[in-house]
């Protein structure tokens, strides 16, 4: 399985797909690394009816594997680390992750220092932020939908 | 045994009107649990305080809004368990031993908020022919919190569930100690976004009552609309989760539907969808204008109405009730020994809920809901949700009338050292202990409804198959963050 798995990687990344231009769809994997809980209600909130993500072309994917962006809450705590740099692994490239409420992104932390390992930017590439606390939905959706427009990342 | 038979070496340090501490010899801090136990009082929390050389443990009980806290300091390393006499203070102290280096006398700890790496340290030993491990977690599919769990199993059926949680524990009851009572209150909300104001509230009350405070009726009425804003959205949050765990998305959309309106009524009226900082020690700086309030009342009343229909809808579709019907049962006898609170134990005929005995609150003569048939299933907790939305709306209905103006609190009695409260979150009783040194916190404790019901979903699961555990821990719907803090 895993030397499988290692094979596909390294095609995918030896074939250096790029992004089309302008891709009709992207697939979100959320991982809660010791959010409040806020953020992930409000991202169910933006997949529901009246927001309805999936209109652009956004849906929530079950799996890593099968995701394009990585959308990652909460400001990692040091239990959460190995989980979410696993997460991250498991995905294909080309990956794109995102740092969901200010948690994520290292503002208005309350938390003690030795119970963290974040904020997101110290563990992973991230290249979209999404602020708020939590973001409403409308934020959620207006800080991913520039996504599929392949020019704004990277 | 003295007057009132508390036993004769339980000294009393402090008396108010709404708590009693004392302090007790390690030999007699099991009889003084058993006395509390037999005169009637409800376990509330087990915590330790105090520098590792002088660990002191720290239990609180509570009967008719009346709060019995001991304090001891034990031998390290053969501290009284209490846990065969209260089972549900098994994970405080399995807390306690972690943060306090204690070992039980008499009694194995298994680790709780720490996560050793050999399965079989956390793990519970399950042998015999075709047994399995499933594990899941601690990322989920869904968009949902993080932990794990580890079933054992024999071909579909759960022989046993060992839960793994704390995977979010962000340390905010360290984070809180040396900040005034007023900025750890921040602190106490962050534990969670959906229980934030009951969260805060119950700090809130703790400090007020350590400083010698009462609140004003105006402050008690501010407060206790914010808890039942937050019941309602989260109320209507958990019918539609638990249509999820059916695969029933009509439900599910019509419940997050409901519960988008009713955030955007807390939005209104607080400029928060969560109500984030709306509740402050010693004050409350909402106001309300009558032309708010009204408006908020005309929603409300059509949420009420559209939120009638589509339980109606869930109550008479087959496909969804079948699948409720007897699964994941919990008797009366397993909640009361689990110390189970919330609609949880209500559904499964204890009848307790925290609002009835809230002096601080706005609940006058409050009834809990009581169901025809307190089966302790998935429909019966399910159904305890829609049984005590009505409450609720005519509790926010009354509750709105008229203007709200900002309030404080007034001098009531003599200052303590320690302040506790019981606030009734969506999910359950919700206790809070604080320990101040003037205005500085030096230790907080947040015992969360979820905290207390955690250990009775892993038996719900018990004899469960495999699928029916989604739609087990949906009619529960415990947070993550609350237990984790």
């Amino acid at each position: 399985m895993y030397l499988l798995l290692r094979d596909l990687y390294r095609t995918r990344r030896e074939v250096g797909l790029r992004r089309p231009p302008r891709p009709s769809s992207l697939a979100v994997r959320h991982v809660d690394a010791g959010s409040c809980n806020g953020c992930e209600h409000e991202l169910t909130a933006a997949a529901g009816p009246h927001y309805d993500l999936s209109r652009f072309g956004l849906s929530i994917t079950a799996s890593p594997r099968h995701a394009d962006v990585l959308l990652i809450t909460g400001p990692v705590t040091v239990h959460m680390r190995t989980a979410l740099l696993r997460a991250y692994e498991a995905m294909p490239e080309p990956r794109i992750v995102a740092a969901l409420g200010n948690c994520a992104l290292g503002l208005g932390v309350i938390a003690s220092a030795d119970s963290l390992a974040g904020p997101v930017e110290d563990l992973l590439p991230v290249s979209v932020r999404i602020a708020g606390c939590p973001p409403t939905p409308q934020q959620i959706i207006d800080g991913l939908e520039p996504l599929l427009n392949a020019s704004t990342v990277r | 045994m003295t007057e009132g038979g508390w036993p004769a070496n339980a000294e009393l340090v402090a008396s108010t009107d709404e708590a009693e501490i004392r302090r007790v010899p390690p030999h007699a801090w099991r009889d003084t649990v058993s006395f509390l136990i037999r005169s009637g009082h409800t376990f509330c929390d087990l915590h330790v305080t105090g520098p590792t050389e002088a660990v002191e443990l720290r239990a609180a009980f509570m009967r008719d809004g009346r709060f019995q806290m001991i304090t001891c300091r034990p031998d390290p390393g053969r501290a009284p368990t209490i846990v065969d006499l209260v089972p549900a203070a098994d994970w405080d102290e399995r807390e306690a031993a972690e943060l306090g280096r204690l070992v039980f006398a008499d009694r194995t700890i298994r680790p709780l908020t720490a996560h050793p790496e050999q399965l079989e340290r956390w793990t519970t030993s399950v042998r015999g022919r075709d047994t399995h491990q499933v594990a899941v977690g601690p990322i989920h599919a869904g968009v949902i919190e993080s932990g794990h769990f580890r079933f054992h199993v024999v071909g579909e059926r759960i022989l046993h569930l060992d839960l793994r949680l704390f995977y979010k524990q962000r340390g905010l009851e360290r984070a809180a100690v040396g900040r005034t009572l007023s900025e750890a209150c921040a602190v106490a909300q962050r534990a969670c976004a959906a229980c934030a104001v009951a969260n805060s509230v119950a700090y809130a009350q703790a400090c007020e009552q350590a400083l010698g405070m009462a609140p004003t009726p105006e402050l008690s009425r501010s407060r206790t609309l914010l808890l039942e804003l937050e019941r309602l959205y989260n109320h209507l949050n958990d019918i539609g989760a638990a249509c999820a765990g059916v695969g029933f998305a009509a439900g599910n959309m019509v419940f997050a539907t409901l519960k988008e309106r009713a955030q955007r009524v807390n939005l209104s009226l607080t400029g928060h969808r969560f109500l984030f900082d709306s509740v402050q020690v010693m004050r409350s700086d909402i106001e309300i204008v009558e032309q708010t309030s009204l408006a908020a009342r005309r929603e409300l009343r059509e949420i009420r109405l559209a939120a009638d229909r589509a339980w109606h809808e869930v109550l008479f579709h087959g496909s969804v009730q079948n699948r409720f019907h007897g699964v994941g049962v919990i008797s009366t006898a397993e909640a009361s020994a689990l110390g189970t609170v919330g609609p949880v134990s209500r559904a499964s005929g204890v009848q307790h809920d925290a609002r009835s005995s809230s002096f601080r609150l706005a609940y006058p003569n409050f009834k809990p809901a009581a169901p025809v048939d307190p089966s302790g299933d998935v429909r019966a907790r399910v159904e305890m949700r829609a049984l005590e939305l009505p409450a609720t709306f005519e509790l926010l209905d009354s509750l709105l009338a008229g203007t709200l103006k900002p309030a404080g609190c007034e001098s009531a009695t003599q200052h303590l050292a320690t302040g506790m409260a019981a606030v009734e979150s969506p999910r359950g009783r919700t206790f809070c202990a604080i320990e101040r040194d003037e205005t500085t916190i030096t230790r907080l404790r947040l015992r969360t409804s979820s905290y207390a019901n955690w250990p009775t979903l892993a038996v719900a699961a018990n004899e469960s198959l495999l699928p029916e555990f989604p739609l087990i821990n949906k009619s529960f719907e415990l947070c993550y963050a609350c237990c984790d803090r």
